[in-house]
Parts: structure tokens; sequence; C-alpha cells
């Protein structure tokens, strides 16, 4: 029933674009047809595009993605469990967090060109910067949020100070650790397309980029549609992970 | 430990001086304890002495500082003045010679039941570990629920699994907050059954809080009534016949007091 509805709405947008390109309001290198698009998928995934196909530039994309979420996640962990345990930690902290966390990722990117020139690394720092903050904020806060019964229990079990961060406090922490993940990774989702627009290629922001300067929009949208989907099934795989990992989120014990 | 005559209160009188298994401090013992936050008194002076073995019941309205006075004994803080001692040695932090149960059961929501168990077993052997476990399983009745996750159990599962954590390290001394006020009535019938059945078996020196009369007056050996802020002992009995009526009348002097005060 749900997914009849879902494809549902799906062929209906679809209709819509269909229809909006063929009467042609808008010239179509502003609205290309669906066809176009799909035609580009077969060339990009076959032929290629900037020399690379869409699966290389996907890949790609995705490489950076993991790469940047998997140093950002750990990093905005560690720094959340120490803001959120060490008080002076806090007061020294918490500002830059808020700070960087403000910041559009693609203000800081010319910096990070400077420093690291335009191959992987800028890409793979931005997207660090992008997701350490939200896991970080989320890891401090649930590690201060943690109910002092269960640290108390911990201590008259014999657990030792040093024990307590990683068998009592981050798995209480690891709901709103897992939430801010999931909102990490769509932030580096949304930030993957910025670090892209220099020397991008392969990736798919890149090959959007390129497709810009060519004004071919049907490669323009095809990019935006594979971004959308891939996300959409990270997120689902992220939902997964989260039942898997905290199955007892939203239950009172 | 059976010693009918311990109406004595000075534990220390005659101590055979043979057998090094018999300590001659008591249990638990608080001297001159006061307990103040911030700037209000919540406990004290108290004074108390608790010989192994016994089951303490305590009892009074709330906020009149039963809390207080449990989480001084389990080091969770420290007395503004005054020393307690377990076991002779001055209290500098929680540990495992004293369990805690708590109100809510705070098992580990990431944990299996059998996990829960074993979280204060983490220094023995693997194999003695598991024995424990199953040990403490059978003795609670949760031989089935091993491998259950908290959220899986029932309210009195849940303290059932609570109790058993607590009394795995063999603690000398468990202490429970109220661990039976979330329970509906007949779990909490049945768990009181449970508990003093545990108390028999161990033969752990219990303190248990409570505002319930009824469950002070027939669970334990000697029950204390306190009235407070800042909370005193206005009344430490051994449970006998008549027990009960004494005690509703000093909780009812001590809830009409505060009244007094509060108007």
């Amino acid at each position: 029933m749900n997914l009849a509805l879902r494809l549902g709405a799906v062929l209906f947008l679809l209709a819509v674009w269909q229809v909006v390109a063929w009467l042609k309001i808008w010239p179509p290198v502003f609205v290309p047809e669906p066809l176009a698009v799909w035609d580009q998928l077969l060339r990009t995934s076959s032929e290629g595009y900037s020399g690379h196909t869409l699966a290389g530039h996907l890949l790609a994309s995705l490489r950076r993605i993991v790469l940047g979420c998997l140093y950002g996640i750990s990093g905005g962990v560690v720094l959340g469990l120490l803001i959120g345990v060490v008080p002076v930690l806090r007061t020294l902290l918490n500002p830059l967090v808020t700070f960087v966390r403000t910041l559009p990722p693609l203000a800081y990117l010319s910096l990070l060109v400077i420093w690291f020139g335009i191959g992987e690394e800028p890409k793979v720092w931005l997207l660090l910067l992008a997701a350490l903050p939200p896991v970080a904020v989320a890891t401090a806060d649930a590690v201060r949020g943690v109910h002092e019964d269960y640290l108390n229990a911990a201590r008259s079990l014999g657990a030792r100070p040093w024990e307590i961060p990683y068998r009592v406090v981050l798995p209480s922490a690891l709901p709103e650790i897992v939430t801010g993940v999931r909102v990490a990774v769509g932030v580096a989702y949304t930030t993957v397309v910025a670090a892209e627009t220099v020397n991008g290629v392969p990736g798919i922001g890149g090959m959007v980029r390129d497709a810009q300067r060519y004004n071919q929009t049907d490669v323009v949208v095809l990019g935006i549609i594979v971004i959308g989907l891939s996300g959409l099934l990270i997120d689902y795989l992220l939902q997964t992970l989260d039942r898997r990992l905290v199955p007892w989120r939203g239950r009172h014990i | 430990m059976p010693s009918p005559d311990r109406r004595g209160d000075e534990p220390g009188a005659d101590v055979p001086a043979s057998g090094p298994a018999l300590s001659s401090a008591p249990a638990i013992e608080l001297r001159a304890v006061t307990r103040v936050y911030r700037d209000r008194p919540a406990l004290g002076p108290v004074d108390l002495a608790l010989p192994a073995g016994e089951f303490l019941t305590v009892v009074g309205p709330s906020g009149c500082g039963k809390s207080t006075l449990l989480s001084l004994v389990a080091g969770f803080a420290p007395p503004t003045a005054g020393t307690v001692l377990a076991d002779g040695t001055p209290v500098t932090g929680p540990g495992p010679s004293r369990g805690v149960v708590f109100q809510q059961p705070r098992l580990f929501p990431w944990l299996s039941v059998a996990g829960n168990i074993g979280f204060g077993l983490r220094r023995l052997a693997r194999a003695e570990r598991a024995a424990r476990v199953a040990e403490l399983l059978a003795m609670t009745g949760l031989e089935g629920a091993a491998k259950l996750k908290p959220y899986e159990l029932s309210g009195g599962m849940r303290q059932r699994a609570a109790i058993a954590r607590a009394l795995a390290p063999r603690p000398k001394v468990l202490l429970m907050d109220e661990p039976f006020g979330a329970l509906d009535a007949f779990t909490r019938e049945r768990m009181q059954e449970e508990i003093r059945e545990l108390w028999r078996s161990t033969g752990v020196t219990v303190l248990f809080i409570t505002h319930d009369v009824t469950e002070a007056t027939t669970l334990g050996t000697r029950v204390i009534a306190l009235a407070g802020p800042p909370g005193r002992i206005t009344l430490d009995a051994r449970v006998s016949e008549g027990l009960r009526d004494k005690v509703e009348a000093a909780i009812r002097d001590a809830a009409s007091a505060r009244a007094g005060v509060a108007s």
C-alpha cells in the first residue's frame, strides 16, 4: 500500500515533468525531457562523462563521503565525550564547535584548498569538518544527560573511573550519537557537491559542474537525481543500523 | 546469623575474641553524620550501627532524608560532617562491598540480563563468571531470561535482575532505595517475599528504604523511622508484635510536625 503510494507519487512527478517539457514553456536547456535524462543515464553509464562512467563518479563521491564521515564521526564522538565529561574542555571547545557548525562548509573550502591543494585531501577535510560538529554536539549533550543512577550503579559494581566512559557513558549515549551520525552523513552528503566544485572529477559534483559549464542540463539533472537516490539509500542503511544498534530507543527502562 | 538477643545496642560490647571471621565492627556505622545540600540541611546528625546480617528498614515521609542516608552509605556523596564506616573502614566512595538497588531498575539497556548480572564480575575468569551469573539467575527465578534485553522484561523481572546484578559481586551490604515502589501491588508482595528469602539464603546485610509503613514493619528485623528534613532518627526498634502501630504513630507525628513547619 505504502509502496504503491510512493510509486504513484514518483510516476505523477515524472508525468508533470514530461508535460512541462512537452509544452516547451522553457527551452530544453532549462527543462530537459525525462527521456533525455534517461538517455544520459545510459550513455554516462556505458561511455562515461568527463572520462569516467557514472558509477565511477558516484564511487569517487561515496569514497570521499565515507572517509570524511569516518574521520568526522570518530573525531566527533571523542570530542563530544571530552566536552561532555571535562568541564574545562566544555568551556573551551563548545564555542569553537558551535562556530564551525554554523559556518557553511563552502566558507572554508577556499582555505582548505590553500592548505591542502586541489587533490583528495581538501575534499575529505571539508567533509570531515562538516560531519564532526553534529556528532560532537549530540555526543556531548547525551553524555551530560546520562542519569547518574547508571554511573552510580557501575561504580557500586566495582567499575574503575577510567572504565566508566566506555562501559557506561558511551553506550548510554548511543541513541543520541546514532541520531547525530545520521545528521552528519546528511550534512556530508549535501557538502560533497560543494567539495567537488574544485577539481572534482571524478565525482558526482564534478560531473554536474562540468555539465553545467557546457549547458548539458540533462546531465546536471541526472547528477542531482543520482545524488538524491544514493542519499535515500544511505539513510535507509543508517536507519537499519539504528534499529540494530539501539533496539531500546524510545522504550522506558 | 540468628542471634535473637541484640537488645544491647553496643555492638562491640562482648564480641568473642576468637574466630577471625567475626568482625567486631558493624557492617555499617554512622557517627554523628550530617549532610547539607547547598544551604539546606538534609540529614542528621545521625548515629546508627547496623550489625552484619540485619535487615534494617528505614521509613519516613518523602523528603525526610532517607535517600540521602542511603547515598551516604553507598558512597555516592560524602557526609558534610561525621563519619560513615563500612566494616570499620571509612567510606570514601562507591564499591562492590555495598550493592545498590535503585527505585528504577536502571539496568544497562545495551546488555542482556546475563550481561547486566555479570557487569560487576569483570575480574572473574570467564567460566567462574558464567557460573556465578547462572547461580544468580536461578536465585532470582530468571533462568529463562538470561539472553533477554531489559526492555523485554516485565517490571518485576527487571527489578529482580537489578537485585541479581547488585548481589553478583557478593556485597556485604545490600542497599535498596524504595525498590518496589514502582511495582503493582501483587508483584510488590511477591518481591517482598523473595527479598526476604534472598536475605535468609545469602546472609547479606540489608538496608531497605521505604515510605510504606507496612513494608517497613513486615520486611525487616529492625525499623528506624526518619523525620525531617534534616532527617533524624525518631524511632529505632526491633520488629515485634504491635510495632506497626508505633511506627505509624511516629510517621504521623513526623508528617504533622512538617506540616506545622510548612504552614
